[in-house]
């Protein structure tokens, strides 16, 4: 047994001797961990959400009727080369009569006397790469010669953007005060660990024990305290989600409202979410108690 | 192998626990370091293993000024010097060799060192076949002996021993005292405080007595 295996066996040592205090511990962080686990998965959906109505956003340019085939082409040509347009398509008189006719299914008599379809414009229908720059391309396509009118919906552009921006906020926050209290629960174990090892402790310093050596089999603690909490965590949220993802509405099925994303999208995310702040409170955690309980 | 020049240790500025301080102790020699409670005896050893610094003076174990060394080196020191306490300090919650085990993996020691130490050092203290006892499984002697195989167990060319017999009867005692004799003829500097009265007026071994802070006395073959 290398010195290392050694010391790792005492960090599993230690948790085992202070299994009560350890079940606890990993229980108050699994909670916190859960609630962290449902804000990234509405986070992720939230985004996956977002993503999806601002891909469908774009702007609508009408053509002047005099406009010739090649001006056309020309236009068309033009807008392409423009910055953030990722795409361009062509809507004839007939295609905006039927998609006029589809916006008022429900009211058809909108439509009454409208049949001729030469009254409805010829227009290109314009999405952006990032809806960010929906100003921008807006402007520039209005330069162009033969398009007498740009449309397109502002508000719901700047709905999306808001309400982006704030679930981004408001869940960074949430997650910052979540990983502070899990610290501060981890550093409290680790804490008491020390307390409860003093004796070692104070053995192992007259002996002649190197900082390194008394720290690292609580940072060991610390680290599959965060880890195990992890992968419980993950556990529960994972089935939980299944369970439910299969009586929640999905994401694209039904036109204007919140969908979740399947659950084969977002696994991954989340255990390495987990991984990564199970070992980062259990380091982080159980180093700054040590750093500063410990007389080293 | 260890030096005292002009040390003075003041606590809060104004309580002297050690007052101009100058003493020599050669490679291998055997002395008690005696005094009232109170004299300054724990601070002589607390200075030896940096425990604490001295105020003013100079320290050499070894050569080397401690009072130079800086922090990471401190555990180093340590190493050199054995330190067996009045309560044992034992980890009750593992076997005779699991204590011995736990010094050995401090100072980072092979496997086969490991195996081989505890043998060595239990045999020298006379504990042979008790590897696998708890420390509650043992008397209070037997208990004291393993703290000094554990001292030793590390090899440190020094020893020193804060009343290793004050828990202890006074035949146990005796054959604790015995084996520090013994550790000592293989070449091991030992320094052990105690108030065994008895015990260091029959050995009529070096004895360096403390008194608020001074040394009163320095006899080579002196007693309490």
């Amino acid at each position: 047994m290398t010195t290392r295996t050694y010391l790792i066996k005492e960090g599993y040592e230690n948790l085992k001797k202070h299994g009560g205090k350890t079940i606890s511990t990993i229980l108050i962080i699994c909670a916190t961990m859960l609630v962290l686990g449902i804000f990234i998965i509405l986070f992720q959906n939230v985004n996956k959400n977002v993503e999806t109505v601002r891909l469908e956003q774009g702007l609508q340019a009408l053509i002047s009727d005099n406009a010739t085939v090649e001006e056309k082409i020309y236009m068309q040509d033009q807008i392409k080369n423009i910055e953030h347009v990722k795409d361009i398509e062509y809507l004839d008189k007939e295609a905006a009569y039927e998609d006029a006719k589809e916006l008022f299914k429900d009211q058809e008599y909108f439509l009454e006397g409208l049949e001729n379809v030469q009254i409805f414009p010829e227009s290109f229908v314009i999405t952006f790469d990032d809806i960010e720059y929906a100003e921008q391309v807006k402007a520039e396509v209005e330069k162009i010669d033969g398009i007498y009118k740009v449309k397109y919906d502002e508000s719901t552009i700047q709905a999306v953007i808001t309400i982006s921006n704030i679930a981004n906020v408001f869940l960074l926050g949430v997650g910052f005060v979540l990983l502070v209290v899990s610290i501060f629960i981890i550093s409290n174990t680790i804490k008491l660990a020390v307390y409860s090892n003093k004796r070692e402790i104070f053995i192992m310093r007259y002996i002649g024990a190197t900082n390194k050596f008394i720290k690292r089999p609580f940072i060991v603690e610390g680290t599959i305290m965060g880890l195990l909490s992890a992968v419980i965590s993950f556990i529960i949220i994972s089935l939980a989600y299944v369970v439910l993802y299969a009586r929640l509405p999905h994401v694209g099925s039904t036109l204007g409202v919140f969908g979740f994303v399947p659950y084969s999208t977002l696994w991954y995310q989340v255990l390495i979410a987990y991984l990564a702040l199970g070992l980062f409170i259990g380091l982080f955690g159980s180093a700054i108690s040590i750093k500063r309980y410990l007389k080293v | 192998m260890i030096e005292f020049i002009n040390v003075v240790k003041k606590y809060n500025h104004d309580v002297v626990a050690l007052d101009n301080i100058n003493l020599k102790m050669e490679k291998g020699e055997f002395a008690f370091l005696v005094g009232p409670s109170g004299s300054g005896k724990s601070t002589f050893l607390k200075l030896m293993i940096r425990e604490e610094e001295a105020t003013s003076g100079k320290i050499l174990i070894d050569g080397k000024d401690i009072g130079k060394l800086k922090l990471k080196e401190i555990p180093y020191l340590r190493r050199k010097i054995g330190f067996v306490f009045q309560d044992f300090r034992l980890l009750y919650d593992r076997t005779v060799a699991e204590n011995i085990e736990f010094a050995l993996r401090i100072i980072e020691a092979s496997e086969r060192e490991i195996r081989s130490q505890i043998k060595n050092v239990l045999e020298m203290v006379g504990l042979t076949g008790k590897e696998r006892y708890y420390p509650n499984q043992l008397s209070g002697g037997e208990q004291q002996r393993v703290a000094l195989a554990r001292a030793l167990s590390t090899k440190p060319p020094i020893i020193i021993a804060d009343e290793p017999t004050g828990n202890l009867d006074p035949a146990t005692a005796n054959d604790i005292f015995k084996s520090l004799l013994d550790i000592n003829s293989r070449g091991t500097t030992i320094l052990i405080v105690t108030h065994a009265k008895d015990i260091v007026n029959n050995l009529n071994k070096r004895v360096i007595a403390l008194d608020h802070g001074k040394i009163v006395k320095d006899e080579e073959r002196g007693g309490y």
